[in-house]
């Protein structure tokens, strides 16, 4: 497979929920650091507008997936930290396996397995 | 459940949330600023940047407080808060807003209570919109296509017919209470066994009677709720009581409920088995029965009408005057009659109401949408979006909508105490109240209203640009599609008070031909009321107590002439019979038709009517085998056009070897005694001292007096009673009273609609006013700049009058077109009257042009007085 150079792709609707659970699984994060390792591990193909990452914050704190407290940044400032509940680790589970089959669906339609190759 | 809660727990620690969102934020924003210092930016450059890829602060703040619930409810509450800060700003407006929502609002409220009350709300019949009633259609020989039928129809429609499961009857029977408490006269009704089957309906107390009892004449009685309060004290023990009828003894078996009612009357109070005697079911030309009947299940009206007027040919083949078909109407057609078209055509003028004070209110807030351009710009630029400010708007409508509504049911309920006299004789006494029905619908009509005035501008205010309107002295807001949006909303309203104004002129001329017709009585000074002679049978003792209670009657200080009548004029179920000329065959007989009425020697000189020709009846005509008769204008007309009908002579009634040869001595100019609207029809009148074939006894009583006629009502009691003291008297009431009850139906729609007419007609012109007004102080510079380049006030005067008078003439060009449409729809309440459109169209025209004249006029004036040197400094 070739590689271009990174350029930006849209983030599908509905997904920036499930990268930041994800991103949290990893341990507790504020939304700066949220938004930069989505960026970061996307290899810069995802860029998270902070206009959308703060309101799904607020959401998803709203829906008890996850919970913030007020830290200290590791510049010494006080941040508003996030970690995965339970409840969000359960959610997480259940959104990437559904994540999971659905992009093996696509896959298996756009890149049908020719069977000479195998 | 855990996710309201905490909602809950956030809106307690509202401010807190605020203030960390604010610092989450703020932190966001300086992490990005250091994180661009280490990739190398200077620290305002970096910080530059953070703000930039931040976006909006105000707008990040608000999306994500979206995230936290109940954002909604508060930002509307806000804008809500936010709403009546403006309306008590800007005082004048919004008393001029509200008042016009109310108006809109309040007529529209009170009109649908109306109508909800008479056409919606259930009647009271199991399942009633499956009840029927069938007329007897005689077209071919009496001209009616919806008459009584006859207990013989009946009794075979009952046997044969294949849609209804079943069908009852019923036959007047006013009827005399005496035995236990004063004599008293009421309305009542004789009716079949399963009469209260076919209506679903159950008594209050006690039971009905059974088709047994119907079919054996068992004398019970079924009493309304009215008359068991007023003469029983509403006493549960009446049920059994023997109470005297007509002075024959009934049980008093039931009450009914007190919303029950049926035709023909609300006020009926007893009801009793019709027990139809033999002869009458065969009888085919008995013509006195009204007729119920409830479809079967699955059986549609339409199939039912076919199927009967298939079975009625059948029933009367063997009629003399030849078979006849039926006409099958819904029961509710029948009880709201002509009150149904007045109530729809009040509602939707009702409903042109509101439409206009909408238009006016829509052209008021753009007009100062536009002078709130800046405040609009201030909010955008400080992170407003486009739907925010919408919704901002749109609050500011529907609080103003909501004031008006309130305001407009403080103008309903009392307009609804002037409503209940529309609801029609025919149905139940009613109160129409405010109930939720109602005002569930005052609240749909509010926001609805709210909405509609408010989109647009709310759409058009919000789309500003914020540099535009913050530039100072900025005013690029009113363009050529503004005054475009405007214009038209001036058409439309315009063109919707020209609708009701011609719609009122055609009711207008209506009515004023409804009061002016020549009923051929003088109204004026005479009193009616009713004797009923069922203890008279005898001929002889009913004549002479007739005549000896007249001459009491005259004897009454203050009354100059007494005479009688088998029905009070206006009151009358048609009385027809037919009739044979001398010398005619008599196959003709079936085809000629002639209303009949009894009357007593005084009875024309007492109610003053003319005489074409010949004499009325005199102290020559006694009781004979060779009677003499006065016929109407129609009549004489019908067979002897252009020449005398003095001398004729013809059987009536009794057409056999056994009836009687009657002489015309006279013929009476017409009168209107069928009723103000209905046609006229051949009429024979014969004197009470000949009528011994004729079963029609005269006990309507007309008294023309000097004085006051309510001042004699005792005096006529007591000369009554020193005849026969048990008699018994009832409905006293004058004539002019019957026509008012008569002529209420088109009064009350003429004036509703005339004031609905007139408000449209302020409403229309307030809103030309206001948007020239605008269009003037909006214009102030361009008027200063034509002035200093040598304009004249009279150019500026007549190009701000034109246009208004411009947009007032196409408003008027498409109202009238529409107006001719609307009064087709309104056909029913012209009561087969034509009147002049051409007429109504021209006064409708002159009155909206010299009103919008004037409202073009102040503005435009102020447009000329501009004084250019001021208007110019302004730039």
């Amino acid at each position: 497979m070739r590689r271009d150079a990174p350029s930006r792709v849209e983030l599908l609707q509905g997904t920036l929920d499930l990268l930041i659970l994800r991103t949290l699984l990893a341990g507790p994060a504020h939304g700066h650091a949220i938004a930069k390792h989505i960026q970061r591990t996307s290899e810069d193909l995802l860029k998270v507008e902070t206009g959308s990452l703060y309101p799904a914050l607020h959401r998803l704190e709203a829906k008890g997936w996850i919970a913030p407290s007020w830290e200290l940044s590791n510049k010494g400032k006080r941040a508003r930290f996030y970690r995965l509940t339970p409840l969000g680790r359960k959610q997480l589970a259940a959104e990437q396996s559904k994540w999971e089959a659905f992009s093996h669906a696509m896959a298996l339609i756009l890149n049908p397995v020719d069977p000479e190759e195998q | 459940m855990s996710s309201f809660f905490q909602k809950l727990r956030w809106l307690r620690q509202r401010s807190d949330k605020e203030a960390e969102l604010h610092e989450e934020l703020q932190f966001h924003l300086e992490e990005e600023a250091d994180q661009r210092q280490e990739d190398g930016l200077t620290e305002e450059e970096a910080q530059w940047a953070a703000r930039r890829e931040l976006g909006n602060v105000a707008l990040v703040e608000e999306d994500t407080r979206a995230a936290w619930g109940w954002m909604r409810l508060e930002q509307f509450g806000r804008d809500a808060g936010y709403g009546l800060r403006q309306i008590r700003r800007n005082l004048a407006f919004s008393a001029i807003a509200i008042a016009t929502l109310a108006l809109g609002i309040g007529g529209i409220t009170a009109m649908f209570s109306a109508v909800d009350t008479v056409l919606i709300r259930p009647l009271p019949y199991a399942d009633a919109d499956r009840l029927v009633m069938i007329w007897d259609d005689l077209t071919k020989s009496d001209g009616e296509s919806k008459f009584y039928s006859t207990p013989a129809e009946w009794y075979e429609w009952r046997r044969l017919n294949t849609v209804f499961t079943d069908v009852a009857a019923t036959t007047s029977g006013d009827a005399a209470i005496s035995g236990d408490g004063d004599p008293e006269q009421v309305p009542a009704r004789r009716v079949t066994g399963n009469f209260w089957a076919v209506l679903g309906v159950r008594p209050q107390l006690g039971r009905v009677f059974t088709e047994d009892e119907d079919e054996k004449g068992v004398r019970v009685a079924v009493i309304s709720h009215g008359l068991w309060q007023r003469r029983f004290g509403g006493s549960p023990d009446v049920i059994g009581r023997i109470i005297t009828l007509n002075d024959q003894p009934y049980e008093v078996v039931g009450v009914m409920p007190r919303e029950f009612f049926f035709m023909p009357a609300r006020d009926i109070d007893i009801w009793i088995p019709a027990s139809f005697p033999p002869w009458m079911r065969k009888n085919l030309t008995w013509h006195d029965a009204h007729i119920v009947a409830r479809l079967k299940p699955g059986v549609t009206f339409r199939r039912a009408k076919e199927s009967m007027a298939v079975l009625s040919l059948q029933v009367t083949a063997k009629d003399f005057r030849g078979p006849h078909s039926v006409t099958v109407t819904p029961l509710r057609e029948e009880l709201t009659g002509k009150t149904q078209t007045a109530l729809v055509v009040l509602l939707c003028a009702s409903a042109a109401l509101l439409l206009i004070a909408c238009v006016n209110l829509a052209n008021l807030l753009m007009s100062r949408g536009a002078m709130r351009g800046r405040e609009v710009a201030v909010r955008a630029a400080l992170g407003a979006g486009r739907g925010r400010l919408v919704a901002q708007f749109l609050t500011e409508s529907l609080v103003l909508a909501g004031l008006g509504a309130v305001a407009g049911l403080a103008l309903a309920v009392p307009a609804m105490r002037f409503l209940e006299t529309l609801v029609p004789e025919t149905m139940g006494t009613v109160r129409i109240t405010p109930d939720w029905r109602v005002l569930a619908f005052s609240a749909s009509v509010a926001i609805a209203a709210g909405l509609t005035f408010g989109l647009v501008p709310a759409l058009r205010g919000s789309r500003l640009a914020p540099q535009e309107g913050l530039r100072e002295g900025g005013r690029g807001t009113a363009g050529a599609r503004s005054h475009w949006f405007q214009h038209s909303l001036i058409i439309i309203e315009t063109a919707l008070a020209v609708v009701l104004l011609t719609s009122g002129g055609l009711l207008l001329q209506t009515f004023q031909h409804l009061r002016n017709t020549d009923l051929g009585i003088r109204s004026e000074k005479l009193l009616t009321f009713e004797t009923p002679l069922f203890r008279y049978q005898d001929f002889d003792r009913r004549v002479a107590f007739v005549n000896a209670q007249l001459e009491r009657v005259r004897a009454i200080p203050g009354v100059i002439n007494a005479g009688a009548i088998n029905r009070i004029p206006l009151t009358v179920t048609d009385q027809a019979t037919f009739y044979l000329l001398h010398g005619q065959s008599r196959d003709r007989i079936p085809e000629q038709v002639a209303l009949t009425r009894v009357v007593t020697r005084d009875y024309f000189a007492t109610i003053g009517a003319l005489l074409r020709e010949g004499r009325f009846f005199d102290i020559s005509d006694r009781r004979s085998e060779s009677p003499v008769a006065i016929v109407n204008e129609t009549f004489a007309n019908r067979h002897f056009p252009g020449r005398s009908p003095l001398g004729e002579r013809f059987k009536f009634g009794r057409t056999g070897d056994k009836g009687y040869w009657y002489t015309i001595v006279g013929v009476v100019k017409e009168i209107r005694d069928r009723g103000v609207t209905e046609d006229l029809k051949p009429t024979i009148y014969r004197l009470h001292e000949q009528a011994d074939q004729s079963g029609d006894q005269p006990s309507g009583i007309m008294v023309r007096t000097a004085v006051e006629p309510a001042s004699i009502v005792s005096a006529i009691h007591r000369a009554v009673w020193s005849v026969d003291k048990n008699q018994p008297i009832w409905r006293i009431q004058t004539l002019e009273e019957i026509v008012d009850r008569q002529l209420s139906t088109p009064a009350q729609s003429t004036t509703l609609l005339t004031a609905f007419a007139l408000l449209a007609l302020l409403l229309a012109s307030l809103g030309i006013y206001g948007v020239l007004s605008y269009a003037v102080t909006q214009r102030t510079n361009e008027i200063g700049v034509r002035m200093a380049l040598g304009a004249t006030s009279r150019d500026i005067l007549l190009s701000f009058g034109r246009r208004g008078l411009a947009l007032t003439l196409t408003g008027l060009g498409i109202g009238l077109v529409l107006a001719v449409i609307a009064a087709r729809l309104m056909t029913a309440l012209l009561y087969g009257f034509q009147p002049r459109y051409a007429m109504a169209a021209a006064v409708v025209s002159l009155v909206l042009i010299a009103v919008a004249a004037l409202a073009s006029f102040i503005p435009a004036r102020r447009a000329s007085r501009v004084d250019p040197m001021i208007a110019l400094r302004n730039e």
